[in-house]
C-alpha cells in the first residue's frame, strides 16, 4: 500500500496516492512495477553518442532511459574543450569521439576547486556524474572529475561500455545467450531475422513491452525505443506490436507510437 | 577540434574504408621522416601521419585524431603522446567491435 504522509510538499509532486503505474519515492513501497528503487544506485559506463540517443522518459524528472536502465550516475571519458572557471562552478566541453555534451562541476570547497584547476584543455578525464536535460537539451552534472593517466583506461571504458550496454540488453529481453564471442550474438541475430521466425520476434517483443520498467511508464514504449534496444528490421517490430495488439497484449496511448502491455503488474 | 563529427576507432584495416572521413588510431611511433611520423598500427601496418606532430618520442604509442586521406596515411589534427605501456591488442579489439556489432553505440 501507500503511505499517504503529506508534508507539504516538494516530494510528492505525483499528487494524490493511487496511481499504480507510477512511481513514487516512498521508502516502504514493495512494488513491483517501480521504475526507480530507493536502495540501488546505478553507475553506468557510456559514450555520449548513446547518452544523446537515450529516450527521455519525463521532462520534469528528467529521466533517462538507456537499454531498458534508468542510471543514476553515468561515467564518461573523453577530452576537455573550452573550459571555463566561474565563481561557483566549472564548465567545460567533454568530447569522446562519439559525440560532446557539456559538464558542470559546482564547486563548493577547496577539495572542489583543486581537483578542477588540474584539469586543462585538450586533456583526457574521466568523470562520474548525474545525465541531467533542460529544455530539451541534455548536460552533465560532474560529482568527480579525474585525469587520465594510464591511456589503457580509454580502451577499458569503451570496452566497459559495450559490456555494459550487452549486459542490459541481454537482461531486458531476457534472452540465453553465452556471454563469449560476439559471433554467437550476431549469429542468433541473424537467425531470429533471417528465418523470419515471427513468433521469437513477438515474444521478445513482448517481453519488452513486460519488463517492470516498462509497465510504470505511463505512455509505455515508443517503437523506436523497441527498435533501437532489440536492434531488428523496423518493419519486423512493427508487425509484431500489430500482431499484440490485435490479440489483446498491448495498445496504443498517446500516438500511434507509443504501446503499453495490457497486463499490468 | 570540430566537435560535430564523430572519429572512427580504426587500425590499419579498417582505415581505408574510412576514407576522408575524421579518424582516430593509436600507432606506435616506428621513425620520423621530416614531416611525416611512420608507425606501426595495432594491427602491424605501417601507416603515415603527417601534420603538426608533437614530437612524440620513438617506440611511444601516439593517438592520432584527423583526417584519414590515403589508405595507409593520415593527416593529423591532434597528436597524443600515449607513453610507453599500451596495450595494442585490447585496442585492435575494440576498433573492431566499435566498427562492428557495436556501431550503434559509437557512431
Amino acid at each position: 500500500m501507500y503511505a499517504n504522509h503529506y508534508d507539504g510538499g516538494a516530494s510528492h509532486f505525483h499528487g494524490g496516492g493511487f496511481m499504480p503505474s507510477q512511481a513514487t519515492q516512498t521508502p516502504d513501497q514493495a512494488g513491483s512495477s517501480k521504475t526507480r528503487s530507493s536502495t540501488t544506485s546505478t553507475t553506468v559506463p557510456l559514450t555520449i553518442k548513446q547518452i544523446t540517443e537515450a529516450y527521455h522518459l519525463n521532462d520534469e524528472r528528467a529521466d533517462f532511459l538507456i537499454d531498458g536502465v534508468e542510471p543514476s550516475l553515468v561515467k564518461l571519458l573523453g577530452r576537455v574543450l573550452n573550459k571555463a572557471e566561474r565563481v561557483t562552478d566549472v564548465s567545460f566541453l567533454l568530447d569522446d569521439g562519439t559525440g560532446s555534451i557539456e559538464v558542470t562541476r559546482w564547486v563548493s570547497d577547496s577539495f572542489d576547486t583543486d581537483e578542477m584547476t588540474k584539469i586543462e584543455n585538450g586533456m583526457y578525464v574521466v568523470l562520474i556524474g548525474k545525465l541531467k536535460a533542460f529544455q530539451g537539451k541534455r548536460h552533465i552534472g560532474a560529482h568527480a572529475v579525474r585525469p587520465v593517466q594510464d591511456f589503457n583506461q580509454i580502451t577499458l571504458h569503451f570496452m566497459e561500455c559495450i559490456h555494459a550496454h550487452l549486459d542490459n540488453s541481454r537482461k531486458a529481453t531476457a534472452v540465453p545467450a553465452t556471454t563469449s564471442a560476439m559471433n554467437d550474438m550476431r549469429a542468433y541475430q541473424t537467425l531470429n531475422v533471417g528465418t523470419g521466425a515471427s513468433g521469437d520476434i513477438r515474444e521478445v517483443v513482448l517481453s519488452v513491452f513486460q519488463e517492470p520498467a516498462s509497465l510504470a511508464r505511463e505512455n509505455g514504449l515508443h517503437v523506436n525505443e523497441i527498435i533501437r534496444r532489440l536492434g531488428l528490421q523496423e518493419q519486423k517490430i512493427r508487425e509484431a506490436i500489430e500482431y499484440h495488439v490485435e490479440v489483446g497484449n498491448i495498445y496504443s496511448t498517446i500516438d500511434d507510437d507509443h504501446y503499453k502491455s495490457a497486463c499490468n503488474g | 577540434m570540430d566537435t560535430s563529427s564523430p572519429t572512427v576507432f580504426v587500425n590499419g584495416e579498417l582505415l581505408k574504408l574510412y576514407m576522408g572521413r575524421r579518424v582516430r588510431t593509436v600507432v606506435q611511433v616506428i621513425r620520423n621522416e621530416g614531416g611525416a611520423v611512420v608507425g606501426q598500427s595495432t594491427d602491424n601496418q605501417q601507416l603515415t601521419v603527417k601534420g603538426p606532430n608533437q614530437s612524440v618520442p620513438v617506440m611511444h604509442f601516439m593517438e592520432v585524431i584527423g583526417v584519414a586521406d590515403g589508405p595507409q596515411s593520415i593527416r593529423a589534427e591532434i597528436c597524443t603522446d600515449f607513453g610507453s605501456n599500451f596495450d595494442t591488442a585490447s585496442y585492435n579489439g575494440l576498433c573492431k567491435l566499435a566498427n562492428g556489432q557495436f556501431k550503434n553505440l559509437f557512431l
